[in-house]
């Protein structure tokens, strides 16, 4: 369904992707893990062009394109077919929970009012969020704002769904409950492209794990795979960096 | 001392046709430098390379030059060269001499709001985060949409304390009017004052007068100010 090509992306003198390929197939759960600083997240921002790629070649169903010259409907495109769940939430402050999750339905895709609304209403209530829909952005807690920036993002039915360390902002406390309308979605089928530092989901909803380091893909495969038998000598080293907290026992 | 206050009386009454005008020239002002200053600090601090220093030259040269200066300077030299252009360039007959003066004030105000809102939506659209707009794009939204649906009503919001100021200085300058015949609040003053030589009365009667329409400007503003930004406030719970 959506494969790119050697993603390459420069800022400036610093290489941060020196050639990424990347398979989708409709129904995966396919999760990026690295440290910071390995291109992980300027590789999602390029999928749905907020940051442009200096080169790479894109196919996503009918849509065949450079990604570096990519015209403004072939952007808009992607983007519609895409739905993108920020690391900061980024929910419209000026807008309530509900007017959120309409916003990308009645202006972007010119969805009707009265199916807006009901869309919205059932993709709030997807993420448990049925008593907030009049509420601001500020007055929602920072677990409460990333559901509402998830049922954002399932309400215009995406072809693919883009997290960008989607729980690194929050609370630990918080954290559960956002990774719990994760897997809910995994479940239900929803295709995803997910950027986490959270072990534990990769290792329970992922069906294909990618460990990139220094903008490229060091090692790929099934999370079984990755998680007991690694055979890249850096995906070993990250690996044991970050999965140290469960060797402690206290 | 003794205060004159039948002239005061009198004089207030007066005044009070000076009240429109200077409001028309308030609200003149205003609908033509908002949308004009928002379109530059739009260009500002958009792509445009030529353009930018062509807003940053008018700028400083607005704001670094007294508005009694821009006064003086624009009215000795507007209708002169305007009496040429129309007589001789373009070969009319219509005499220049014969126009309200307002239009003048209107011209020197429009220059100096414009220049003023111009780095007042500028820094405003600066305080709304970048991510609003990323959203907004991968949402699906054009440019256009997330501006006028997005970032535009969050900086409004920022950028209200600072027009409300923006526009209490400019209802002060509007005094400055009378330098150019035009009959505002302080030139009604001035011209009753003139005949009995009471000008203490009379300048007492306009500080009066300013100080409520100053507030009643404030007090607009407030009131929109707290509507306006109503999702800022955490919910009662």
């Amino acid at each position: 369904m959506l494969q790119v090509k050697n993603v390459r992306k420069a800022f400036g003198d610093n290489q941060v992707l020196r050639g990424v390929d990347i398979e989708v197939k409709k129904g995966d759960i396919v999760v990026i893990l690295g440290p910071s600083g390995s291109g992980k997240t300027t590789f999602l921002r390029c999928l749905n062009f907020l940051e442009r790629a200096d080169g790479g070649f894109m196919e996503f169903d009918d849509i065949h394109t450079e990604l570096k010259s990519a015209s403004k409907t072939v952007v808009s495109k992607v983007r519609k077919k895409t739905a993108f769940v920020f690391q900061n939430y980024n929910l419209f402050q000026n807008k309530t929970a509900l007017q959120n999750v309409m916003e990308g339905l009645t202006v972007a895709r010119k969805v009707p009012k009265a199916e807006a609304l009901a869309r919205a209403k059932a993709a709030l209530d997807k993420v448990g969020l049925s008593e907030r829909y009049d509420y601001y952005p500020s007055q929602l807690s920072g677990g409460q704002q990333q559901r509402v920036g998830i049922a954002r993002a399932i309400a215009v039915n995406p072809d693919v769904l883009l997290f960008d360390e989607p729980t690194s902002a929050l609370d630990p406390e918080l954290i559960g409950e956002v990774l719990a309308v994760m897997k809910k979605l995994a479940k239900e089928g929803a295709t995803m492209i997910v950027v986490t530092h959270e072990m534990s989901f990769a290792q329970e909803v992922a069906n294909k794990v990618i460990f990139m380091d220094g903008g490229v893909i060091v090692e790929q495969g099934s999370a079984k795979q990755i998680f007991t038998t690694p055979k890249e000598e850096r995906t070993i080293q990250f690996l044991r960096r970050v999965l140290k907290d469960y060797d402690y026992v206290i | 001392m003794h205060l004159n206050t039948q002239f005061m009386w009198e004089t207030f009454l007066d005044v009070l046709y000076g009240i429109p005008v200077t409001l028309k020239i308030v609200a003149v002002t205003l609908l033509v430098s908002a949308p004009l200053g928002f379109l530059m600090a739009v260009s500002k601090s958009g792509e445009g390379r030529v353009g930018r220093r062509i807003i940053v030259a008018y700028v400083s040269l607005i704001r670094g030059t007294p508005v009694v200066l821009q006064i003086l300077f624009l009215y000795s030299l507007l209708p002169t060269a305007l009496n040429y252009l129309i007589k001789e360039v373009l070969g009319l007959t219509y005499n220049i001499f014969n126009l309200d003066p307002i239009f003048y004030a209107y011209i020197v105000f429009i220059l100096n709001t414009t220049a003023v809102l111009s780095e007042v939506f500028r820094s405003a659209l600066a305080t709304v985060n970048s991510g609003q707009r990323e959203a907004a794009l991968a949402i699906g939204m054009s440019k256009i949409q997330a501006y006028v649906r997005i970032i535009i009503p969050q900086a409004l919001v920022a950028a209200l304390p600072n027009i409300c100021n923006t526009t209490v200085s400019l209802l002060k300058s509007t005094s400055l009017a009378f330098m150019m015949t035009v009959k505002d609040i302080t030139a009604i003053a001035k011209i009753d004052a003139s005949f009995g030589y009471n000008y203490l009365e009379a300048y007492l009667v306009i500080f009066i007068v300013y100080i409520f329409l100053c507030s009643a400007v404030q007090g607009v503003f407030h009131l929109t100010e707290r509507n306006a930004a109503a999702y800022k406030r955490p919910a009662a719970s």
